[in-house]
């Protein structure tokens, strides 16, 4: 067995018991928020009898283990309930509501690598001049306001003033695209229809930035850190003293070494944005799971509570297997750790 | 690195031009966009709030609708009825068919009151009394009552007609013969007659819906063709929407100053009023609510002018009306339009001396609902006010799921609770029965946790008198008696304030000899005419 299978291996075994926690503990915690879940589903003009009918259907009568067991063997026939915000299976709803943050928090995450790497490198490179004090001040503002002060920001200047991009959601009302995976990228492709998949990335852009500006001032300000410490490394020096051209020596020797808390924060950024992007899919109406949870918390949707949680959870593992494999592959003394002894 | 950030720019500024040079095309046929809290819920037998009725009286039908510019109702789905006291008998139209090309008849209503029983969800509290309804034909059927109830009629503007035969074909899991009722199928799709066809529908996202060209009654060419109903829109995005002329009707849950930039901005505001009020309610059974005198001082003291200009959006038009008493303007019972309550500090103060707790020894527990960020202006007006009698308060905000359970004990029950309560049916009886009914205590509703034979007589009355002038009276009589026992301060009557684009015009919500006393039915969008 390879260094790399064993360290999956590893994350997957741990990553399982992580998410049968998760289950447990947001099973618990969504039963004991103030307020009573079938009567604020139903309504306020509904009767005391229609709630009393509700609570026995959901089993809110029974003990918690008793309805934690009821949960586990639903869950193991992949059945995680109605949600009583949407009247609808949870699955069906997060299989809607999960591409839109999919899509966004992917693109989002690519303006962190594609932006972020990018301006730490130069603010390394060019410690002390005018570039590095221009990132540093971008970065600064990116990590200071919270992403929905942005998104507000970037729409009012560039969407309201400046109609350069859209107001709001996710393609123009005029385009109408068969739903086949949920991602508009993918749907408008195998449509066959470019302009409304270019008029689908005209509208994620605005709000895939303005959830990527804190991951990309953190992304540029750990690069450049990381990176002026590796430049004053003797082997930086060494290279120096061979003649190596500036540019080899800082894309090969100085920012691969330096990349890997720069990939842990992304990777962490990255899943984290699945469960903050709230605020900037309200402001920009994107239908996102991320909405969808927080509406469901404050209706104490039971159900949907627990299976967004749970998704966003093993997005979030997922994401972090990924960047251990990848972190595994870049340094290799990692790698070699998990031999067996 | 060169390279790389030529390549980056090359493709950003590609992407970026290829989105410009490829903008929404333009729509040939007109198109209303509005907006409303999120979700919107599709299904007859669950439908409640206030999006949920504009999509149930657009893609549905009901027997009768509310009478334009007044009280009443006049026949739509159903040519005429009669009553026995006890039975309500209608003779259908035999011209109307479903959105699937199926004939409306008798089976189909009878159906649609069972599913709406047997769910018991929704507004199906308002059919608690109805034992039965049977088809006596193909275009007749009755409804068979436990008892007299005069709003029955008023409670038929929220039983949509399903299409039997479309729901039976697509029943989905479940037990019985019935199976699920056709719940799952009806939670994405429409199945009734009306005026508008779901083209596609998300609950989180939106609701498209296009005119549907078989309509019985007709759709006027000037309505919209296409409606996107909104759901969740942010004020600030809702404000750039209209403003840039991408959107049309705003929700009424914009912040008055809100909708004042955008009236400013040049935007119309429309109204709807009349079938709800602003209540602030009195634990009447703790000190020092459960003495008259001092809830009558309070209710005095109390600066309802103030009230009314905090919710002003400009100088003509504001969220709410001077209240007259505990019945809205325009419904039955209500005080004339003249009559307004004003704050009077000599009788605030000769209530308090007779009150049995000295002002000094009272503190009073405000509470707000943290969901509705107004309420806290009128905690702290209520604050100011009572501190000029010499009464301290402390002022609290609860969330709607913990104050729900916090009325459920009087104990529990802040002193002061303030809600907004509406008449879904437009009959005082659903605005009045469940806040002031004893049995009713320590729902939501009734935080007062009243308990007075005579407004429980009254309501009693209401509901069973067999004329209108009775009922008149009836409700007169409780408003007096609610007035002269104060377990309440009337704030003031609400009123629903759109902004809204001059794209559209909409008469049911401009014009009061065209407004209908329900909730939501304004928003017809077979009776509005888009302009461009």
């Amino acid at each position: 067995m390879t260094s790399l299978v064993r360290v999956l291996l590893s994350r997957l075994l741990t990553s399982f018991i992580v998410l049968i926690g998760v289950s447990m503990l947001i099973f618990f915690i969504a039963r004991v928020i103030p307020g009573d879940p079938a009567r604020i589903a139903l309504g306020p003009n509904a009767s005391p009898e229609q709630v009393l009918v509700l609570r026995e259907a959901l089993r809110l009568d029974e003990s918690i283990i008793v309805q934690y067991g009821y949960f586990i063997a639903d869950l193991a026939r992949g059945d995680l309930g109605i949600s009583l915000y949407t009247n609808r299976p949870v699955t069906t709803d997060i299989a809607q509501f999960l591409p839109a943050t999919l899509e966004l928090v992917f693109v989002a995450g690519l303006m962190m690598i594609f932006i972020g790497l990018p301006l730490g490198i130069l603010a390394a490179r060019y410690r002390g001049r005018w570039i590095d004090h221009t990132v540093r001040l971008i970065s600064l503002l990116g990590v200071s306001a919270p992403s929905f002060v942005w998104a507000v920001i970037l729409m009012m200047t560039f969407a309201f003033i400046l109609p350069v991009f859209p107001i709001a959601g996710r393609i123009s009302d005029s385009y109408t695209i068969p739903v086949a995976s949920g991602f508009l990228f993918i749907d408008t492709l195998l449509a066959g229809n470019l302009r409304a998949f270019a008029n689908a990335g005209w509208h994620i852009i605005l709000p895939a930035f303005a959830l990527a500006l804190s991951g990309i001032g953190q992304a540029a300000r750990l690069t450049r850190a990381n990176m002026v410490e590796t430049y004053d490394k003797p082997y930086i020096e060494m290279a120096r003293s061979y003649g190596f051209p500036e540019k080899r020596i800082a894309n090969r020797y100085a920012f691969r070494p330096s990349l890997i808390p720069s990939l842990t924060i992304i990777g962490l950024d990255f899943a984290a944005m699945l469960g903050n992007a709230f605020l900037v899919e309200a402001v920009f109406a994107w239908p996102g799971l991320s909405r969808y949870g927080v509406a469901v918390i404050l209706r104490k949707d039971l159900n949907a509570i627990v299976g967004t949680v749970l998704i966003i959870s093993a997005a979030f593992l997922i994401v972090n297997i990924i960047v251990d494999v990848l972190i595994a592959i870049i340094n290799p003394r990692i790698r070699h750790s998990q031999r067996p002894k | 690195m060169n390279k790389f950030y030529t390549t980056l720019l090359a493709a950003t500024m590609s992407a970026t031009a290829l989105g410009m040079v490829f903008p929404a095309v333009a729509i040939a046929e007109s198109v209303l966009r509005i907006d409303e809290v999120a979700v919107g819920e599709l299904d007859p037998a669950k439908a409640s709030d206030y999006a949920d009725s504009i999509l149930m009286f657009n893609v549905y039908d009901t027997l009768i609708l509310p009478q334009q510019g007044g009280p009443g109702q006049v026949p739509h789905l159903a040519k005429s009825w009669s009553s026995d006291g006890n039975s309500y008998t209608f003779e259908l139209r035999d011209d109307v068919k479903f959105q699937s090309g199926n004939p409306m008849t008798a089976e189909d209503v009878v159906f649609s009151l069972d599913r709406m029983k047997a769910l018991g969800q929704g507004l199906s509290f308002l059919f608690a009394d109805v034992q039965s309804a049977e088809a006596l034909g193909p275009n007749t059927v009755r409804f068979n009552l436990a008892q007299p109830y005069a709003p029955f009629v008023a409670s038929l503007l929220r039983l949509p007609i399903v299409d039997k035969q479309t729901v039976m074909a697509n029943l989905g899991d479940g037990e019985g013969e019935m199976k699920d009722w056709g719940q799952v199928y009806l939670s994405a799709n429409g199945a009734g007659t009306g005026a508008y066809m779901v083209n596609a529908h998300n609950p989180q996202d939106e609701t498209v819906m296009v005119k549907n060209g078989d309509y019985f009654i007709g759709v006027p060419d000037v309505a919209p063709h296409t409606v996107r109903l909104r759901y969740g829109l942010e004020a600030a995005t809702v404000r750039a929407l209209i403003a840039s002329g991408e959107h049309d009707i705003s929700s009424q849950w914009l912040p008055p100053e809100v909708l004042r930039a955008l009236a400013d901005d040049g935007a119309q505001l429309l109204t709807e009023a009349g079938t709800g009020a602003f209540y602030v309610k009195m634990n009447t059974t703790k000190a020092p609510f459960d003495d008259v005198h001092c809830r009558l001082a309070v209710t005095n003291a109390f600066d309802y002018g103030a009230a009314v200009k905090m919710i002003a959006v400009t100088d003509e038009i504001s969220q709410g009306s001077p209240s007259t008493g505990a019945v809205p303007v325009g419904m039955f019972g209500a005080n004339p339009a003249d009559q307004i309550l004003v704050r009077d500090m000599e009788a605030a103060k000769a209530h308090l001396s007779a009150c049995a707790y000295a002002p000094e020894d009272i503190n009073i527990e405000l509470s707000w609902i943290a969901e509705v960020p107004l309420e806290e202006r009128f905690a702290l007006l209520m604050q100011a006010n009572f501190a000029e009698l010499g009464i301290s308060s402390e002022i609290r905000k609860l969330p709607w799921a913990l104050f729900t359970e916090q009325v459920s004990t009087p104990e529990n029950t802040p002193d002061i609770s303030q809600l907004f309560v509406n008449a879904v049916t437009g009959d005082p009886d659903t605005l009045l029965f469940g806040q002031y009914n004893s049995a009713n205590a320590g729902t939501w509703q009734s935080p007062e946790y009243l308990k007075d034979d005579e407004v429980d007589r009254l309501l009693a009355e209401g509901r069973t008198a067999p004329t209108e002038a009775g009922r008149q009276e009836a409700y007169a009589a409780l408003n007096a008696r609610l007035m002269a026992i104060a377990p309440t301060i009337y704030g003031f009557d609400r009123q629903s304030v759109f902004a809204a684009s001059n794209r559209v015009k909409v008469p049911a919500l401009s014009d009061p000899d065209k407004a209908f006393g329900l909730d939501g039915m304004g928003f017809s969008f077979r009776l509005m005419e888009m302009t461009e």
